[in-house]
């Protein structure tokens, strides 16, 4: 089996292909489910998509490059800015929210990319922290940007309402066969020469500032593109629910949970950690964050590398518990 | 003007000694300790309950709060960081976010999401000099800040653990076969981290209200402070504490126009502070006082 699928192009650095396989299949299963019309499944599973994307945005350039972002909220506000601005202006229209946000991240991450990438390690993350900050704080303070108080978002009547999860699968979609992509291509060996040594991938050639903003920008796109979607559907943005924190933590979470640098972890990732997250609010209503916390402290101790990693597992449980200690000190 | 100087300056006290902490940590352990506001909220909580229950002053609970916070950091860098602490930064960096989440969600849980305060006699008490207003509070503040980092710096430098931790993050392997304990080096300086923490919250607890998640922006201010300073360094967390408590005032003074808009800078204060920070960090990447010492 898995030889097949590497014989396929499924291996290498996309990570475990069993794994790739299976959260490529678990996609394609997402798509029925606004047949169960259940608004409330629906609007789970649209979260969950919207992480994913969210997540594979972070992951090209936290995971792949290995430039940890603490900033990647800023793009889909942004992209949810987009198509609020639109909308004021009598334009309701999907494609043409999903497409400014798209132009609009891509050149604000390359401009900003071309400072900021510049910065390594540590830095890299406190500045693009601020970032998302100080755009949260200038739009707020922006009337033309309807303020801390936010604008009204057009949306379809309630009939139609499938129309955003289907085009948040689509983004969902797009952003994990784009990272497939990535890495069956150049670039994505680039990113992963970065990643592993900066100085030595220089030395050969690789123009590493070119790449690493060209990474940065693909994820911008893709957050954009989820925001985008996320503020018809929502219905109105404001500062604090476009640039919140947990749209800045979880992506970043599930990951990390799914595992990083793989094709199939930020879906996998999101899909258990929304799925749970939704679970918790659900039925243990005044301590789900204790639990959350709690499962993120368990996960980190216990699956350190992330779940893909243990698709590939040789050895059992045997091997497991000897990777538990493997980074004491 | 000369007026939002010294706030700044009084502000930047708390601040270089909640960086001060964390800055140890990420320098020595590499570890992005995203539970280090959770810590000073613990801090603040620790002071607000011997103030109410024992009327005991916030300034002499100064060391009760450090002791008990250490001993929080200590154990938890000992039993369960511990176990990852060699792993990529992030793991390290999720799990401190699970554990910020931890505390944060308990401590929502046993004194609820109130704001709490507490009001000392010299509480509002200030004098003038020069026309400028200094509440005594915040004086008395800057003072213990820099009392504290004063003696933290000769402990690094003359103590025999002082030595061993700075050997440790020059040097893992070297300072093994030294004969130092790295695991128990860790965990002291975690300790170290949580303490300090704590006792920045006893020092914000006398001039500000508190609540469970009162941590966050003291957390994003710790950063920004590192940045200025540099990683590991108790001075440059002393001088970045100031000169970010400074920006920030200076920030918040600001009067301007944008897109024709009028905008006051109160509300613009971490978007200005971390202008310049974004300056600062593409002119000198490595902080203000250069390399970090540790």
């Amino acid at each position: 089996m898995t030889g097949l699928l590497r014989g396929l192009g499924l291996g290498g650095i996309t990570g475990n292909p069993v794994a790739l396989a299976l959260a490529m299949v678990l996609m394609a299963l997402l798509l029925v489910v606004p047949a169960a019309h259940n608004d409330y499944l629906t609007l789970v599973f649209r979260n969950i998509l919207m992480y994913a994307a969210m997540a594979y945005g972070w992951n090209l350039i936290g995971g792949y490059t290995g430039y940890v972002s603490f900033g990647n909220v800023t793009f889909f506000g942004l992209g949810a800015y987009c198509a609020a601005l639109l909308s004021t202006h009598g334009v309701d229209n999907l494609l043409a929210d999903v497409g400014l946000a798209i132009v609009v991240n891509a050149v604000f991450a390359a401009l900003l990319g071309w400072v900021v990438l510049r910065l390594r390690g540590p830095y890299f993350g406190i500045a693009t922290l601020g970032i998302g900050v100080a755009v949260a704080e200038i739009i707020a303070n922006l009337d033309a940007l309807g303020g801390s108080s936010g604008l009204a978002v057009h949306q379809v009547d309630e009939s139609h309402f499938w129309i955003y999860y289907y085009a948040m699968w689509l983004v969902a979609a797009a952003a994990l066969l784009g990272t497939l992509a990535v890495t069956r291509s150049k670039l994505g060996y680039a990113l992963v020469a970065i990643r592993e040594n900066e100085d030595a991938a220089a030395a050969l050639g690789i123009a590493a500032t070119r790449y690493k903003v060209t990474a940065w920008a693909l994820g911008a796109m893709m957050a954009g593109a989820a925001g985008a979607v996320f503020a018809p559907a929502n219905g109105f943005v404001d500062p604090s629910i476009s640039f919140s924190p947990d749209s800045n933590v979880f992506p970043i979470v599930m990951t990390i949970l799914g595992g990083i640098g793989t094709v199939a972890g930020p879906f996998i990732g999101a899909l258990l950690l929304a799925g749970v997250n939704e679970l918790l609010q659900r039925y243990i209503v005044n301590a789900h964050t204790l639990f959350f916390g709690a499962m993120i402290v368990l996960v980190v101790l216990l699956l350190p590398r992330g779940l893909v990693w243990l698709f590939g597992l040789r050895g059992g449980v045997r091997a497991w518990l000897r990777s538990l200690t493997a980074y004491r000190a | 003007m000369t007026q939002y100087v010294v706030n700044g300056i009084l502000a930047g006290g708390v601040l270089a000694i909640v960086a001060v902490g964390f800055s140890l940590v990420w320098g020595i352990m590499n570890i992005i300790n995203l539970a280090h506001g959770a810590f000073v909220m613990l801090g603040a909580y620790v002071t607000y309950e011997l103030f109410t229950l024992l009327h005991l002053d916030p300034f002499l609970s100064l060391p009760i709060s450090f002791v008990l916070l250490f001993a929080l950091g200590y154990a938890l860098q000992r039993w369960v960081i511990n176990w990852v602490v060699r792993a990529p930064i992030l793991t390290t960096f999720l799990l401190t976010f699970g554990l910020s989440m931890l505390l944060v969600n308990i401590a929502l849980i046993v004194w609820t999401g109130d704001r709490r305060g507490v009001e000392t006699w010299y509480s509002g008490a200030n004098f003038t000099l020069g026309g400028v207003t200094v509440p005594w509070v915040k004086l008395l503040t800057l003072i213990a800040a820099l009392v504290i980092t004063g003696v933290l710096q000769l402990w690094l430098s003359h103590s025999k653990t002082g030595r061993a931790i700075r050997a440790t993050a020059m040097d893992i392997g070297a300072a093994q076969l030294s004969g130092v304990r790295v695991a128990q080096i860790y965990a002291i300086v975690f300790g170290l981290g949580a303490g300090l923490a704590g006792v920045a919250g006893t020092l914000i607890a006398l001039s500000s209200s508190i609540s469970p998640n009162m941590g966050d922006p003291y957390l994003i201010s710790a950063f920004a402070v590192c940045v200025l300073g540099g990683l590991g360094s108790v001075q440059g967390a002393l001088v970045g504490g100031i000169v970010y408590g400074v920006i920030q005032a200076l920030a918040t003074s600001w009067q301007g126009t944008i897109a024709g808009q009028q905008i006051s800078g109160s509300g613009l204060s971490d978007a200005i502070a971390f202008v310049v920070l974004l300056l600062v960090l593409i002119v000198r990447p490595t902080g203000l006082l250069g390399r970090a010492t540790a």
